[in-house]
């Protein structure tokens, strides 16, 4: 019984505060100039979420031979999913952060993606505190929701930012996003089991 | 009893739960915020457009550096695929010599003959001034707007409003300029409208940009003579910004709306020029001036209104 809880206490999701290095940390004084400067670098891991997607949304200005404009909204599924895997490193704010770089990168007016990844952010997390269970094909389907409904509010808010669009392009867009979302997942979920998996000890 | 005492809240559970209210209030005014700045950039483009510049100057060397080693993959395969081919194309080119010969000779005629009536009507016509040629480092594939990056900024003269050309035909103009890097608005954007003329027929029209590979031509000008798959469209040099005669694309339905594939691919393109609006248009030269000294007449009769100005001189023909 003991052997199988354990089992499962790996299948958790791993919450990075349980190991934030602060925490287990000697006093500030009581450092050596070594000990301060591996303490400074043990929180390379709180960056993990935010450079994952931002590696993702650069991904998306990539020079790729492709003529239609259907790429993925990569950058979107990597909020998702990490909002997912680590609420406390995804809030809304950092989205925001995020969805502001998104939006000088895309040339769309400012505000768009800061505006709609701060409100996907803001969403998954009540959403997942009340009715996450992270079944695979559950996840996959509140994505694509989420993709849906961000698409349509993009088409929206670009009208109002002064830049109408027509909607046809992004229903594609929706579409392959949908069709990427296990790509995504499942690269999240690698950088995820090394950098927060069993047996890291930070 | 039926008295049950309040519940105790245990000091970490106040913590969580004055965190959890935070976290929302911080939510909230985030969300509020950028709808703030949607706002803020329609009224104010200039300052977004310069963060954006901003930014280009710190993606782009990236990609540049990113991009080398695939542009080395891709030239190898087109050198393999040079010498796999060589025989079959040098067949075929040497065919189409003949007739190349031919026509050339027919246009030395024609532009000997264009050159002695542009002399004798005293034409002038403005030059193309290449500004900077850049190589292409990046294009979006989003769906929501098509640009890509060139790195060339305002440190080699590049600013908003360019004609961007291919080795293929036109590509674009810039629309943002950092200091080491400009956006190009790309045919394919909705944004994007060409003022083209029609080889075959001489007609003018724009061709727009619908975020799909094929381009739409529209308001065509002029009767209505049939179009024909295959026909070919060129700027026709309105407005002032692109030069006339760069290839634009070709019609590949005639049927409404008018598709048209373009001429160039900016990812193809890999370099790119990038010349000086063909005619550019002073933005001040139309406004009026509103504090211009009132004539000491005007004032003596007591009225503000200035005379009616007298027409300028039309010149002879």
């Amino acid at each position: 019984m003991a052997a199988v809880r354990q089992h499962q206490q790996h299948r958790l999701p791993f919450r990075y505060r349980d190991r934030l290095m602060a925490w287990h940390a000697p006093p500030w004084r009581l450092m050596n100039a070594a000990e301060r400067r591996r303490y400074w670098w043990g929180h390379w891991r709180l960056a993990v979420p935010f450079a994952t997607t931002l590696l993702l949304m650069l991904a998306m200005t990539a020079p790729l031979l492709v003529p239609a404009p259907v790429f993925p909204h990569v950058a979107l599924l990597g909020l998702f999913v990490w909002t997912t895997f680590q609420p406390g490193l995804m809030p809304p704010w950092l989205a925001f952060v995020l969805g502001m770089v998104a939006d000088l990168l895309f040339a769309q007016p400012l505000g768009i993606n800061a505006t709609l990844f701060a409100g996907t952010a803001g969403f998954v997390r009540l959403f997942e505190a009340r009715y996450g269970h992270h079944a695979h094909g559950f996840d996959w389907a509140v994505a694509a929701a989420i993709v849906i409904v961000f698409e349509a509010a993009t088409w929206v808010l670009m009208g109002v930012g002064g830049q109408p669009i027509p909607l046809l392009p992004l229903g594609w867009q929706a579409l392959t996003t949908m069709v990427a979302y296990p790509v995504v997942v499942a690269l999240c979920a690698r950088v995820q089991r090394v950098a927060f998996g069993p047996g890291v000890t930070p | 009893m039926d008295w049950t005492p309040p519940p105790r809240r245990s000091t970490a559970m106040r913590r969580e739960q004055n965190l959890a209210l935070v976290s929302a209030v911080v939510s909230g005014a985030v969300i509020a915020t950028g709808l703030l700045l949607i706002v803020i950039g329609r009224v104010n483009p200039d300052g977004a457009a310069r963060m954006r510049g901003f930014m280009l100057d710190l993606v782009t060397p990236v990609w540049s550096v990113v991009r080398a080693p695939f542009d080395g993959v891709g030239r190898a395969a087109d050198w393999a695929n040079d010498y796999a081919g060589a025989v079959d194309r040098n067949r075929r080119l040497e065919a189409e010599l003949g007739a190349a010969r031919a026509e050339l000779q027919r246009a030395a005629a024609d532009r000997r003959v264009l050159t002695t009536l542009k002399r004798l009507d005293k034409l002038a016509e403005p030059t193309r001034t290449l500004i900077s040629t850049a190589r292409i480092v990046s294009a979006t594939s989003g769906s929501v707007v098509r640009s890509a990056m060139v790195a060339a900024g305002r440190r080699d003269g590049v600013i908003p409003g360019l004609p961007v050309i291919g080795a293929d035909g036109l590509i674009g103009r810039t629309i943002e300029a950092g200091s080491i890097s400009a956006r190009v608005l790309l045919l394919t954007d909705p944004a994007s409208r060409i003022p083209v003329i029609i080889e075959r027929t001489g007609q003018v029209a724009l061709v727009v940009g619908t975020n799909r590979p094929a381009l739409e031509m529209r308001d065509k000008v002029g009767a209505d003579l049939p179009l024909r798959a295959g026909d070919r469209l060129v700027t026709s040099g309105d407005g002032g910004v692109f030069p006339p005669g760069i290839p634009v694309g070709t019609i590949i339905d005639p049927q409404e709306p008018v598709l048209v594939r373009p001429a160039a691919h900016p990812v193809g393109a890999a370099y790119v020029r990038i010349e000086a609006a063909y005619m550019a248009i002073a933005q001040d030269a139309a406004l009026p001036h509103y504090d211009a000294p009132v004539p000491i007449e005007a004032r003596r009769s007591g009225g503000g209104s200035p005379a009616p100005a007298t027409p300028p001189p039309v010149p002879l023909p």
